[in-house]
């Protein structure tokens, strides 16, 4: 131990000196990425918008399947974005309003009953706003006989303070296009008809003019929320200058985001305790059967990151000066660790997306209580994501940056605070 | 800019003269590995009693006694942990899973809740310590008679937790007790160095350090106006206090095991904490609603932080490190 901190010592005097790659310019790359990131996800979410109002001039099955298209072609380029959360603070505030999960989707629309009612944890679990023009939320009476954005947004969304009463992002829109999905861990996603659309006597599920108004609304509100984030990173932008105002301090947010993403979000939540808990509603996308490309993205914007390269929808690249560079200047071992760790982790997330789409094996077949195979795709890429995560930690100490933790630390800053 | 620039400054006036020494493997013998050992040992004696008598009332010392054991170790997630910990203790369970699962097992008498060894494959729902306190405590589910479903259910679940207790034992003994030891040596993958062991061990501290005050006690607390009592841990049993202070104590056992100096403010702060804690008059934290009693549940919260800052202070300023990234990191 004693090596370890006077070598920090040592380069905490020597850093300015060692730089060859500019660390402002691999922050500049990263911001840049995010920037195209989130332009990407705003484009394909007016694709979305567009299709939601062809669905709604025109219900049939071509335009339901043109909307899901349209979703799923929208949730591509923003899972790439998602590394950006943990470390920009602006992108984490901001983050629930578009991709929060798991919800209760029962608040939004009607349910099977095998769904349950109101739970312990959440008694608005079953309101159904579609169906209920005026509803108790919380000892308020709630007006909500106009289905606006506003109302989604102010009103409906965790209402009450808890987190799964999601009303709007991309889940509550993929509900509104899938329905839930009844088939288990059978074969099978969410089964919604166009006919819920339909206004008149053909209309099924109920509501269907209400319904149309919230699929419009939410999606509006999709598209906002990405315009808000989208000019944060462009030129001037809050979030890009705030990780810009310091080039080390940039470089921390850029690996905090790739760590906390890769290990705690990915591997823990999302991946490892769906498997143990067996439930396919435990999947990110469990209304469209998309999880192993939202598994897959995610990965590709971790590694998007570390390589300051980004493949846009349109196939043109954004690239610049990256992380490896910097890495590879102090120590080429590392980065060669660091990369083959993120291929890995790709191969094996790969590997889940190839098996739902050509073998037709699905993430929520995979979650299936003693379905050993589908446990050794998912643990591959949880095992993956946690190895890559030590690889990072490596890379924090080696470029001496070692304060990851953001948030909730004032004993660093200021010793005598604690024992005041 | 501000944060590294003190990081730097901080490392300037540690005391570089001495040499430091953290103890991985004190860690190890005097806490981890006598921890697991006592778990293991608390679930075995659980399941013996399940199968001499299964009703409620006759097995709630013993699964008292086994959480107490596993307190020490609960907020451990690495190696045998990292995966093993989960099944043992999956909470919060914001969705309520536990109670619909178990509703389902015992309304459908699913087979699998009969067959010890089968069970391992069931949801971690129904699997470990939270969904025995329901079975022993809610009065929904403790009524059962002997000879029941519930009763051979109980039984499953209390020699299933036995078997995952002797496997955390068994793989922390026999095998990744040995990776830290060895951090650093040819052929260890997951430490490639002294320093990344003992940071390893010390995220396993303060990670736990922040469950307990964020999520231990924030989830009761909730705002102001809107506490939720019964996001409590274990608030059925009434050890919601209880797991807070010893969970609190084994981070910090496991601090004074891996320094092999005084941490006088750490120990003070520990202290302090179980003094406060007599202030609070309902150890499930089922009153929150009441100011007074919120008040002494939010001394405590902050009480629990400043234990954390101490040892923040006494143990990674003094070696000049900072935690990792901990599996709390989602969202």
């Amino acid at each position: 131990m004693k090596f370890l901190t006077t070598s920090a010592l040592a380069l905490c005097i020597a850093a300015p000196a060692l730089a060859g790659t500019d660390k402002a310019a691999v922050v500049e790359t990263y911001a840049n990425i995010a920037q195209a990131g989130y332009e990407d996800s705003l484009s394909t979410a007016k694709a979305l918008k567009d299709a939601v109002a062809a669905l709604i001039a025109a219900p049939s099955e071509d335009t339901l399947a043109g909307a899901r298209e349209a979703w799923l072609a929208a949730r591509n380029p923003y899972q790439q974005t998602e590394v950006f959360r943990f470390g920009n603070p602006i992108v984490d505030e901001w983050e629930g309003k578009v991709n929060a999960w798991p919800l209760d989707e029962g608040l939004i629309d009607y349910v099977d009953e095998s769904y349950g009612g109101a739970s312990d944890e959440n008694p608005f679990a079953a309101s159904n706003v579609i169906a209920n023009p005026t509803l108790e939320l919380a000892g308020q009476e709630v007006d909500a006989t106009l289905i606006t954005p506003e109302l989604i947004a102010d009103t409906l969304n965790e209402a009450d303070g808890i987190e799964t009463n999601v009303a709007r992002g991309y889940h509550a829109i993929e509900f509104l296009l899938w329905g839930q999905d009844l088939n288990g861990t059978e074969p099978g996603a969410g089964e919604r008809p166009y006919t819920d659309y339909v206004v008149g006597d053909e209309c099924t599920g109920g509501n269907c003019d209400r319904r149309a108004a919230y699929l419009t609304s939410v999606t509006q509100l999709l598209v906002s929320d990405l315009e808000e984030m989208a000019a944060n990173w462009a030129e001037d932008g809050a979030a890009r200058e705030e990780v810009s105002a310091n080039a080390d301090a940039g470089i921390v947010a850029m690996l905090t985001g790739m760590g906390s993403l890769s290990y705690g979000e990915q591997a823990g939540e999302r991946m490892r305790l769906g498997l143990m808990l067996n439930d396919p509603e435990e999947e990110h996308d469990c209304f469209s059967d998309n999880t192993h490309n939202s598994h897959f993205y995610d990965g590709k914007g971790i590694q998007n990151v570390y390589l300051g390269s980004y493949t846009r929808v349109d196939g043109s690249t954004v690239e610049g000066p990256s992380l490896s560079d910097l890495v590879s200047e102090t120590s080429p071992e590392l980065d060669a660790e660091m990369k083959g760790k993120l291929d890995a982790t790709m191969t094996a997330l790969g590997a889940i997306k190839t098996a739902a789409e050509e073998e037709g094996f699905a993430y929520d077949q995979m979650l299936e209580a003693g379905n050993e195979k589908g446990e050794a795709l998912i643990m591959g890429g949880v095992n993956g994501l946690i190895d890559q995560t030590r690889t990072i930690e490596r890379i924090v100490t080696t470029l001496e940056l070692d304060n990851l933790e953001f948030e909730g630390s004032d004993s660093l800053d200021n010793p005598n605070a604690v024992f005041q | 800019m501000k944060k590294s620039l003190t990081f730097c400054a901080a490392l300037l006036c540690a005391p570089l003269a001495a040499p430091l020494q953290a103890g991985v493997p004190e860690a190890l013998s005097a806490h981890i590995l006598p921890g697991f050992a006592g778990f293991a040992q608390a679930a075995e004696t659980l399941a013996g009693a399940a199968q001499a008598d299964c009703t409620a009332g006759s097995l709630q010392d013993a699964w008292m006694h086994a959480f107490d054991q596993w307190n020490a170790v609960a907020d451990i997630h690495i190696g045998p942990s990292e995966t093993g910990a989960l099944p043992v203790a999956f909470w919060p369970d914001s969705r309520g899973f536990t109670p619909k699962t178990l509703q389902r097992m015992i309304s459908g008498e699913e087979e699998i809740g009969l067959d010890p060894v089968a069970y391992g494959d069931v949801s971690i729902a129904a699997r470990g310590l939270y969904p025995l306190e329901f079975m022993l405590y809610d009065p929904e589910f403790a009524g059962y008679e002997k000879g029941s479903y519930s009763c051979t259910l109980v039984q499953t679940m209390t020699r299933d937790l036995a078997r995952q207790a002797a496997a955390l034992d068994a793989g922390w003994e026999g095998q990744f007790a040995n990776v830290l030891r060895t951090a650093g040596q040819e052929g260890n993958a997951t430490y490639m160095g002294e320093d990344e062991a003992v940071r390893a061990l010390y995220t396993q501290i303060l990670t736990g350090l922040e469950f307990t005050a964020d999520t231990r006690l924030g989830r009761p607390l909730g705002t102001f106006e809107r506490p939720r009592p019964t996001r409590a841990e274990a608030w059925r049993s009434g050890r919601s206090l209880r797991n807070v202070l010893l969970d609190s104590k084994g981070a910090y056992d496991m601090a004074a095991a891996l320094a092999d100096w005084e941490l006088p403010k750490s120990k003070e702060a520990l202290d302090r904490l179980f003094e406060l804690a007599e202030r609070v008059e309902d150890p499930s934290f089922q009153t929150v609603d009441d100011p007074s009693e919120r008040l002494h549940v939010e001394i405590l919260q902050q009480q629990v932080r400043a234990l954390s800052d101490a040892l923040e202070l006494e143990i990674g300023l003094r070696l000049g490190i900072q935690p990792g990234f901990n599996s709390g990191d989602g969202d």
